[in-house]
């Protein structure tokens, strides 16, 4: 039977990114207290208690966004143990992980190395989560158009035309450019730079596929 | 038809309001997966959106199972109950153990190499 024991934080890979204590759960094991102190050796993980043995790094999402939306989820009387917030923590990470191994898997078979948003789609599908599928379908249509709107990225096929004033190199700090088309429709425009969206680090074509 | 720029910025200002973990993260633990080379936006933001749904789902449907039903407190075994009995959060069962008193698993390693007997 697996068990949960107190151990150290494995942090190892903590400075190596840089991150602070905060955003790390550590991979704690929790031993009831008994009258044995931690004497016990964590060296004979052979129960499946940890998951050291298959993932090097534990990174993990901020506890307080997730806290957060666990709060919003359960009925506004409920309470959220600290433990299980930990857990969920962690268990957030392993979903991404599992959701991409299955999205580049599909993607390695079909000779892409990029994984794209079908692939990710296509994973859940499979992996039990199909009932995720529209709702962000919908999601993305929604940020799709928004992203558009803001933009105006070249490239993206916006179905009207938008001028050559939109170039690569046209990215600098943002501001409204109103331009009229031929036909006679104002098309109001953000030229736009990544730092406006800084969750994203890099702007990336988006693929229509 | 034409949108007032107003229009376009709320849109904006909602699709990253819609938004409530941080995406950079979210690419760093894709990328930790072996084999990953890159991911397109709509990935990851496909990605950071499901991340928010399976919070909700694997929370409200642990409180709704939990053991305790008058505590109102979700709690870690209500979430290992759950990984262990839904088929969708299945996947969890290894990273959820059942959390076991000490003397509980000392005893029944006790046992276990007095039936193993090759001592």
């Amino acid at each position: 039977m697996a068990v949960k024991m107190d151990g150290d934080s494995s942090t190892t890979d903590a400075s190596q990114l840089g991150m602070t204590g905060e955003y790390m759960a550590s991979s704690h094991y929790v031993l009831h207290p008994q009258d044995d102190d931690g004497e016990e050796n964590m060296n004979d993980h052979e129960d499946g208690g940890t998951k050291e043995n298959y993932r090097e790094q534990d990174i993990y999402l901020p506890i307080a966004n997730v806290a957060r939306i666990m709060k919003n989820a359960v009925p506004q009387t409920g309470k959220i143990a600290k433990d299980a917030k930990e857990c969920v923590q962690e268990c957030v990470s392993e979903f991404i992980s599992f959701i991409t191994s299955e999205a580049s898997e599909r993607c390695h078979q079909e000779k892409r190395k990029t994984i794209n948003g079908e692939d990710i789609l296509f994973a859940m599908s499979t992996l039990g989560f199909d009932m995720y599928v529209d709702p962000l379908k919908l999601y993305l249509q929604k940020f799709r158009e928004a992203m558009k709107g803001e933009k105006g990225m070249p490239g993206v096929a916006v179905g009207e035309s938008l001028g050559e004033d939109l170039t690569d190199d046209g990215f600098a700090n943002p501001l409204p450019a109103g331009i009229i088309t031929a036909d006679g429709q104002q098309q109001n425009v953000m030229v736009y730079t990544t730092t406006a969206y800084p969750q994203i680090p890099t702007v990336q074509q988006i693929q229509f596929s | 038809m034409s949108q007032t720029n107003s229009g376009k910025h709320s849109q904006a200002s909602e699709a990253k309001k819609a938004i409530s973990l941080p995406i950079s993260r979210v690419r760093l633990i894709m990328k930790s997966s072996p084999d990953v080379s890159s991911i397109n936006q709509d990935a990851l933001f496909l990605t950071t959106k499901a991340t928010e749904l399976f919070v909700q789902h694997l929370a409200l449907t642990s409180f709704n199972n939990r053991s305790q039903t008058e505590a109102n407190t979700l709690n870690y075994s209500d979430l290992a109950k759950t990984a262990e009995e839904s088929d969708t959060f299945h996947f969890l069962t290894d990273i959820l153990p059942k959390k076991i008193l000490a003397q509980d698993y000392l005893k029944s390693l006790e046992q276990m190499q007095d039936e193993d007997s090759d001592f």
